[in-house]
């Protein structure tokens, strides 16, 4: 990192900064305590982190974001829905729906792949609007064919008098669908002073109590001691080294404070949920590093090149979308069995939108993406969502203005990395072709 | 020539025979109306389902004396409630089985003086109806020149915009409201009385034939029988389909039965056969039509062919629905004509155009708030939303340039999120009129009237009826106008520079052209026309809609253009032309079509999403990839 400077790390990561600063000032005038910020921002990214890394294998690909990961979630939803009819409850559900959404998401995924294969440089928009018409399907087989073609009998999902499918189906109650998930295990915080029944905790089914400062310091231990073994064995530098011992000393200190001891006070984490993030996070790792991998980053740096080389390039795009189709689906899942109800016509419809501009916030750009950047996209993103509205209403006296505030965010972020991008594209050739030019080429 | 396959051959002859045949068969049909055999069957029709009315009431009758004889003799006899309840039951049962309707044979009975009576009935029902509708016509033309009562009463179109279909539905309700001060004349009550001496006829005549029907009974019948007879505008269809309904089906048979039916629906078996022949001829010039038109445009034109016939099948008005498309074709254009710029200068389908579309509507904004109206207003409109535009569309062409290659992803969420900041922006400026503003709290109210503004200026302007159907001339001529002036323009020395720089920015750049400079111009002049046509929108829409609205705008007017046979770096007038009619013509069409068909749904809604968003994303798949893998 020789080259480092100030203007070139402002430059690279405007957008981030930008949201970082978004976020601090909002949290700020937003009048919320630290202990419910925490609360939201914890299930917020337990339930769309999922679906926000389902982006990244398609921009390694060279795709850009794929919108229409949407498409996914409306494999999930079909999932859901034998699912309820077929009245099977609770984690079981959930795995039969995730098993009916693989053959489902990876046909869907095939198709999309082909279409996209047709047009090449164009696959934002492509896949944006592939979701749209997507949606138009979608509507013709829950409108017209599930519960008319092919009847439902399950009471709730079709009402009487109305063609198709009801309008919300209902996880929770019966189909014991909410929180499936979620609830196999949890955890939650036992601050020092105070008994676990004071801190408002009621010790549920598969709820676990921690003490705060013991896990606190637990955790740090074993961060500085996998740094430290990393490092030893040279698989980190050295200023990487310092920043995970510094951030592991700093945690323990900021944790004896009261205020920050209080901002955990609300906290229910669904460890099940972020065992499968993780997971995800590993997978994508791991599928980066292997065969197929390569060929994805190869295809992704240049067709041309991975073409001479001997890549199946249409073939290599077509399994990234398959890929980031069948994760959006559990993506989906997840997030349904944390909200508890299924809008039948609307659930799928943001999808892409939300999770495209959260990674975009991380600081990834429509080229490059990584874990950490899909993750920290996610909490700048929900941050911001949570804390908008009341932000708005006591700058500007109108709750509204933040609601159209959050939309504009969304938007306006893709918009920028887009522009971001395409400038900076147009930036490196004009840099070539000087130096092509100071070259006498 | 060229070789035709010989089972298609054979195919092809099938359907012709059966075309003509069917051809054959409604010209005879639609002749054979007003002939000797119309006449008689429907008399047959009449006969039997003025039967079968009386014939119900005398069931009824005979039911009612036998249920009254058990409980009176079951109180007679003094028994309890509820046996008393299973006696009359009983009897009510037993006189059902005794006497069972179909019992009633009208083949043995002599039906000659009842056919008579009717006859003479008609003919006074004839009289009077004619006269009860002269007598209406001349009240409301005295009504009418009363401005004040009138004018106000425009029907208001709904949210979603299909509202031009609703209020034809809405005219009879208005119209029962505006006779309710209307007094029969003295040569109505005349002709009634006439009428009211027939029917005693006819109730004699009907007495010989079922004798236990007592006064009250045929009194009780007299309205539906009169307007069973004969109604207002009665034509052969219309009589044919109101005896069916009443039951009069039986009343011919075999042959006869066939005849009447085929009389009926002539003119379905016309459409049929001409439907078939046009399925032979795409059979038979697939392939060329095909390279011609292209799959889309073939596709979308047959079902907008299917959708017409559709809809005279169900006998909807036609000539309205077109009447309605020739509106929507003519308020959408001018944003159907942004499109054509953009495409030319070479920065593709401008989805962005809903920034045009949000100048425009701060014209129409500033006009209402400025209470300005009539020409002046729309004028002002147009003036104000094509400087406001020419501004945004320089920025956006300026941002543009700095993004050759990928305008239409980022175009597509610049405009969107253009859009929301707008949203912000209704909430908190500085608008007065109470007409703009909510009443309480802040912000601009989600639509707007423009009734006090320009509401069907164009739309009114030089209209006129032509074969049943209202032409919008004002507002066709507009599009014509703004077509022609962009068409000239294309033709101009800048105009043909920025053509050369769109279809191929390097050697337009070598021959001199400055081309970012062109595509400034082709944004400035598809973000105004944006503004334009939303005006022109709106004057017809009758509502000018904020928030969320315009967003959807660039998507509509980019699916008119690609069906209209544009490509996604190629674009003509005759596109934007053929593009309109089509798609504005299916949706139009669809609407009521999917509501005769399958009533309650939204399918007509997932089709324009199909169909909007599959053009695209064909378009999409012809603009490249491929070759560049």
């Amino acid at each position: 990192m020789g080259d480092w400077n100030v203007k070139t790390f402002l430059r690279n990561n405007a957008v981030t900064l930008m949201f970082v600063l978004l976020c601090v000032v909002f949290t700020a005038y937003s009048g919320m305590s630290p202990a419910y910020v925490a609360f939201e921002l914890i299930s917020r990214i337990a339930r769309n982190g999922f679906i926000v890394l389902a982006l990244i294998i398609p921009i390694v690909a060279g795709m850009g974001i794929n919108f229409a990961i949407s498409i996914g979630a409306m494999a999930a939803q079909i999932g859901l829905l034998w699912v309820l009819e077929w009245r099977i409850t609770g984690i079981t559900g959930l795995v039969v729906a995730a098993g009916i959404t693989v053959p489902l998401a990876t046909l869907f995924g095939f198709l999309a792949g082909k279409l996209l294969n047709k047009m090449k440089g164009q696959e934002m928009i492509g896949s944006m609007i592939l979701g749209f018409f997507a949606n138009g399907v979608y509507q013709l087989l829950f409108l017209f064919i599930f519960g008319n073609v092919i009847p439902l009998n399950t009471p709730g999902l079709v009402i009487k008098g109305s063609t198709g499918v009801a309008n919300t189906m209902n996880l929770s109650g019966p189909a014991q669908l909410l929180y499936a998930l979620d609830g196999l295990l949890r955890v939650r915080f036992e601050l020092p002073g105070s008994s676990p029944a004071a801190s408002g905790g009621t010790a549920g089914q598969n709820t676990f109590i921690l003490p705060l400062l013991p896990t606190f310091y637990v955790l740090a231990g074993l961060a500085a001691a996998a740094a430290l073994s990393m490092y030893l064995k040279k698989r980190v530098s050295l200023t990487k080294f310092v920043v995970i011992m510094s951030a592991a000393v700093l945690a323990v200190v900021a944790v004896q404070f009261p205020a920050v001891q209080s901002v955990f006070s609300m906290l229910s984490l669904p460890v099940a949920t972020f065992a499968v993030i993780a997971a995800l996070c590993l997978l994508n790792v791991v599928l980066l590093r292997t065969r197929l991998g390569q060929q994805l980053r190869a295809v992704g740096q240049n067709r041309t090149v991975a073409n001479a080389s001997g890549i199946n390039v249409d073939r290599t795009r077509i399994i990234a979308i398959i890929i980031s189709t069948v994760l959006a689906g559990f993506g989906q899942l997840i997030f349904l069995q944390n909200i508890g109800n299924v809008l039948t016509y609307g659930a799928h419809e943001q999808v892409g939108l939300y999770a495209g501009a959260a990674i975009l916030v991380g600081g990834a750009s429509i080229a490059r993406a990584t874990n950490s950047q899909a993750l920290l996209g996610c909490v700048l993103f929900h941050l911001l969502f949570i804390v908008a509205p009341p932000a708005a209403n006591t700058l500007f006296g109108d709750p509204g203005i933040g609601e159209y505030f959050r939309v504009f965010v969304s938007y306006g972020v893709i918009a920028l990395a887009l522009v971001l991008h395409v400038w900076k594209g147009a930036k490196a050739k004009k840099v070539i072709r000087a130096a092509k030019g100071a070259q006498g080429i | 020539m060229r070789k035709v396959p010989m089972i298609k051959k054979i195919f092809l002859f099938l359907i012709a025979g059966v075309s003509l045949l069917l051809l054959i068969a409604g010209v005879a049909g639609v002749l054979l109306r007003g002939g000797e055999k119309a006449r008689e069957s429907l008399s047959a029709l009449r006969l039997e389902a003025t039967l079968r009315i009386t014939g119900k009431g005398a069931m009824q009758a005979y039911v009612d004396a036998a249920k009254k004889e058990a409980s009176d003799r079951a109180r007679a006899e003094k028994k309890t409630m509820s046996e008393l309840r299973e006696a009359v039951s009983k009897a009510e049962q037993d006189a059902l089985a005794s006497m069972s309707f179909d019992d009633v044979d009208i083949s043995m009975i002599d039906a000659a003086p009842v056919t008579r009576a009717i006859d003479s009935l008609i003919q006074a029902r004839m009289a009077y109806v004619n006269e009860e509708a002269a007598a209406q016509q001349a009240y409301l033309a005295q009504l009418t020149p009363d401005p004040m009562e009138s004018s106000p009463q425009e029907p208001l179109p709904d949210e979603l915009g299909e509202g031009m279909i609703e209020d034809i539905q809405a005219q009879p309700a208005d119209l029962t409201k505006k006779l309710e001060g209307f007094q029969p004349t003295a040569e109505m009550l005349r002709l009634q009385a006439e009428v009211d001496d027939r029917y005693a006829g006819l109730t004699q005549a009907l007495s010989l034939v079922y004798p236990n029907l007592s006064g009250d009974v045929f009194a009780m019948f007299k309205p539906a029988i009169t307007s069973l007879v004969y109604m207002y505008g009665d034509t052969y269809e219309s009589a044919y389909d109101r005896m069916l309904t009443s039951g009069g089906g039986p009343g011919l048979s075999g042959l006869d039965a066939l005849i009447a039916r085929v009389i009926r629906n002539g003119d379905d078996l016309i459409y049929l056969a001409v439907s078939l022949v046009i399925v032979c001829m795409v059979v038979l010039y697939n392939k060329p039509l095909i390279k011609k038109l292209g799959p889309p445009r073939l596709i979308i034109g047959s079902f907008f062919v299917l959708l017409c016939l559709i809809s005279l099948l169900f006998d909807m008005n036609l000539q309205a629905l077109l009447s309605n498309t020739l509106v929507r074709v003519g308020m959408n254009g001018v944003l159907v004509l942004a499109m054509v710029p953009a495409i030319k200068c070479g920065i593709s389908l401008n989805l962005g155009l809903p920034i045009g579309v949000i100048a425009g509507l701060l014209g129409g904004l500033l006009c209402i708030e400025y209470r300005l109206t009539g020409w002046v207003g729309f004028a002002f409109s147009i003036a104000v939303g094509s400087a406001i535009a020419a501004l945004f569309g320089y920025l956006y062409g300026l941002l543009l340039n700095r993004l050759k290659g990928s305008e239409m992803a980022v175009t597509t969420y610049v405009g969107y999120s253009f859009v929301s900041l707008m949203c912000i922006a209704w909430l908190v400026l500085p608008f007065q009129s109470l007409e703009l503003r909510w009443p309480m709290g802040g912000g601009l109210r989600n639509s707007l009237s423009t009734s006090t503004s320009f509401l069907r200026l164009l739309d009114n302007f030089l209209a006129f009826n032509v074969l049943g159907m209202k032409v919008p001339t004002g507002l066709l001529l507009f599009m014509g106008l703004c077509c022609y002036l962009v068409w000239l323009f294309f033709r101009s020395k800048t105009g043909s520079a920025m053509q050369a720089a769109g279809s191929n920015p390097r050697f337009a750049q070598a021959a001199g052209i400055n081309v970012d400079r062109m595509r400034i111009i082709g944004t400035v002049l598809s973000t105004v026309l944006g503004a334009v046509g939303i005006i022109v929108y709106n004057q017809s829409f009758g509502f000018i809609q904020l928030y969320n609205a315009p967003r959807a705008m660039g998507f509509i007017a980019a699916s008119a253009v690609l069906i209209g046979g544009a490509s996604t770096s190629k674009a003509a007038i005759s596109n934007v032309l053929i593009g309109s009619f089509l798609f504005f013509g299916v949706l139009t069409l669809g609407m009521p079509v999917a509501n005769t068909l399958l009533p309650q749904s939204m399918i007509s809604e997932t089709i324009r999403i199909l169909i909007s968003n599959g053009i695209i994303l064909y378009a999409l798949t012809k603009s490249g990839g491929g070759t560049r893998g």
